[in-house]
């Protein structure tokens, strides 16, 4: 199913003298939710900043929500709501007025803002602390208030940047269940930039994945997983001859004592595997794909740049 | 029961209903107190509410936002109403208990006039009534006005204008809206300007008017009197401004509130206090081009016509009020400029 795009860009570059932060980038974000990755100094940051036009492009083109980021950065940002990751609540406040007052940024009547923010308050789990001064609150429920502030305008794309920082493991799950909830019953964008990889895969369907500036990988994450689909099989008896007789035959093969995995380059690789447990002698008591987490998604992306790599059809070519 | 012991002996109890007792679905004060009948009897066991108590549902808004004015009113309304009410901008109670004790102090020379002018004592009302020198002295006047007032409402209300919002990170929720930071500093700057023009030109018009309504002043009073009250008006107005973009400058370029506070209070009493040290061992007052309070009074006197109390030309005054709040601005701007929407 093709859905709309939220975000595009065409060669969008950014650069701060010498130092390029974004490197011609070209990026197709769907609707539904998308993780943002990337290490330390990938340019994450910049790029949240350029697609809320906020900063000057260098060079290229983008769009958010159909608007151009040189010159409709109003309009963008009317449309959006972002949730920093970092605290960006007045503390002396109560929670009700501080997203109230956030929905008055926006451009909302105030009275209209103040009930808004006691839907926004109650969808985030906070509805019976919405009167409690934000400085008494805990790390998770700033973290929803901030999720309130930024969704009191029924947002058509949520920027969560690290939306599970610091949250204990109940109120991480609250926060990705909400987040989902928003996704999927509320029919929202979210590009929710993150270094927990659990949280993108539990969240998101899509990746970008920068790295120094440039477009390291983008897609779905189940595509990109078949980059590094393995089969998993559990022998018995003459272990050491089957990898030796596996890798014989050019298999990429990792072993720990009776487990092995195969790397998957084809439907083919299933019956070589078994041709070789019948010549070698060796019980194939147990074979299923094994699929790789997010986080060995990003290490064999990492592994293999090659940061020209720009799409999920290149790392799977191997290139 | 025997003859030597009244009572029949207690039977020592083995159980123990310590924390490691396994659950049985008795009660404690039931398990320890009943009696043989423990099989027939049924303790009254409070029953957890099982189920859903939170139900997420996600509501769409369809509202329509209101153009760039009435976010920048709402900046605005947010740091004046905070002085009045809840729910806006927290101003602490100090500041609020201080903006009452000025509002009050500053018009002292309003309640004296009346004073004076209702028992009908002439000398007295013509120290304290509407007049050149007092018009000046009501906005301009050094002690108490400048130096105990004026100076120290403006030290706490730029405190933490900008420079909270760069300690608590809520420049990102101005930003990351169609907030620009044009808008941003300016309402910053109003809200601040407008709660010391209230102050200063509020209690002046005060006490020009009253003087009017309750001395019965004539039309030919009036018509005399109002060049100098508008002049002094304007002063205000400068002095306003003047105090606002010197402390809104230190506050940009601060992250809490003491140092802004102090500094805008240390740059007014510094530099006046060094001008008036060169002033009296050289006889020479052109140094009190570096004081901003000086500057502005120095103006003003020619401005309102009073008596002059510097050597210099008023001129350089004038350009010494233009400079430094061009210097203050342009700081202010670089600073605001500055401040990030995703991290600090």
């Amino acid at each position: 199913m093709v859905r709309d795009l939220i975000i595009e860009s065409t060669a969008l570059t950014k650069a701060y003298g010498p130092h390029i932060a974004l490197d011609s980038l070209d990026i197709k974000i769907e609707q539904g939710a998308t993780g943002l990755l990337g290490p330390n100094g990938a340019g994450k940051s910049t790029f949240l900043k350029t697609i809320l036009g906020l900063i000057q492009l260098t060079s290229g083109e983008g769009k958010v929500l159909g608007f151009d980021i040189r010159s409709q950065g109003d309009q963008i940002r009317q449309r959006i709501g972002y949730m920093p990751e970092y605290d960006a609540l007045n503390p002396g406040m109560d929670a009700i007025h501080q997203v109230r007052y956030s929905g008055e940024l926006i451009g909302m009547n105030p009275n209209i803002a103040l009930q808004r923010a006691h839907q926004a308050l109650e969808y985030v789990g906070l509805g019976e602390q919405r009167y409690r001064q934000v400085s008494t609150f805990s790390t998770g429920m700033k973290q929803a208030t901030k999720l309130a502030c930024a969704l009191i305008h029924d947002p058509a794309l949520i920027i969560a940047d690290e939306p599970s920082n610091g949250l204990d493991a109940q109120s991480r799950e609250f926060m990705l269940n909400t987040l989902e909830t928003t996704v999927n019953q509320g029919q929202r964008s979210v590009l929710m930039a993150s270094h927990l990889m659990d949280d993108v895969e539990r969240v998101c369907e899509n990746i970008v994945l920068l790295h120094k500036g440039k477009l390291a990988a983008q897609g779905k994450i189940e595509d990109l997983k078949a980059i590094d689909k393995e089969i998993e099989i559990h022998v018995w008896g003459s272990a050491n001859k089957m990898e030796e007789a596996l890798k014989d035959k050019g298999m990429k093969v990792r072993r720990e004592g009776r487990v092995m995995r195969i790397g998957h380059t084809g439907d083919e690789t299933y019956n070589s595997i078994l041709q070789t447990a019948v010549e070698v002698g060796t019980q194939v008591r147990r074979m299923h794909d094994h699929e790789a987490s997010l986080e060995d998604l990003f290490l064999v992306i990492m592994e293999r740049l090659g940061h020209d790599v720009k799409s999920s059809e290149d790392l799977m070519r191997g290139t | 029961m025997s003859e030597d012991t009244p009572f029949e002996p207690v039977e020592s109890k083995e159980e123990s209903f310590g924390a490691e007792t396994p659950v049985t679905g008795q009660t404690k004060m039931q398990a320890a107190w009943s009696g043989s009948d423990d099989e027939k009897s049924s303790a009254q066991v409070a029953q957890s509410q099982q189920g859903q108590i939170f139900e997420q549902i996600y509501q769409p808004w369809t509202g329509t936002l209101n153009p760039r004015w009435m976010r920048n009113w709402a900046i605005l309304r947010h740091h004046i109403l905070g002085i009045f009410k809840t729910g806006h901008r927290p101003w602490n109670i100090p500041t609020k208990l201080f903006i009452f004790f000025v509002i009050i102090a500053s018009m002292t020379d309003v309640a004296m006039a009346l004073l004076f002018g209702m028992i009908g004592e002439p000398t007295l009302y013509d120290i304290w009534g509407v007049n050149r020198d007092n018009l000046y002295g009501h906005v301009m006047g050094f002690f108490p006005r400048n130096i105990l007032y004026y100076p120290i409402v403006a030290a706490l209300l730029v405190g933490g204008m900008i420079s909270e919002d760069r300690a608590h990170g809520t420049s990102a929720l101005y930003f990351s809206r169609p907030i620009n930071r044009f808008d941003y500093a300016s309402m910053k700057f109003l809200a601040v300007g407008l709660i010391l023009f209230f102050i200063i030109n509020g209690t002046l018009a005060v006490y020009y008017f009253v003087d009017i309504l309750v001395m019965g002043k004539g039309w030919a009073w009036i018509i005399d009197t109002f060049p100098m009250f508008l002049s002094a008006f304007i002063c205000g107005i400068i002095l306003s401004f003047t105090y606002t973009s010197i402390g809104l400058a230190l506050s940009s370029i601060s992250r809490g509130r003491f140092f802004p506070a102090i500094g805008l209070v240390a740059i007014l009493m510094g530099t006046r206090a060094m001008a008036s040290i060169i002033d009296a061992l050289f006889d020479k007052s052109v140094l009190y081009v570096i004081s901003p309070y000086d500057a502005v009074a120095h103006v003003c006197q020619a401005l309102i016509g009073t008596e002059m109390t510097y050597d210099h030309p008023w001129v350089w005054s004038l350009i010494s009020v233009v400079v430094i709040n061009g210097l203050a601005l342009y700081l202010l701007a670089s600073r605001v400029s500055s401040l990030e929407v995703t991290r600090e």
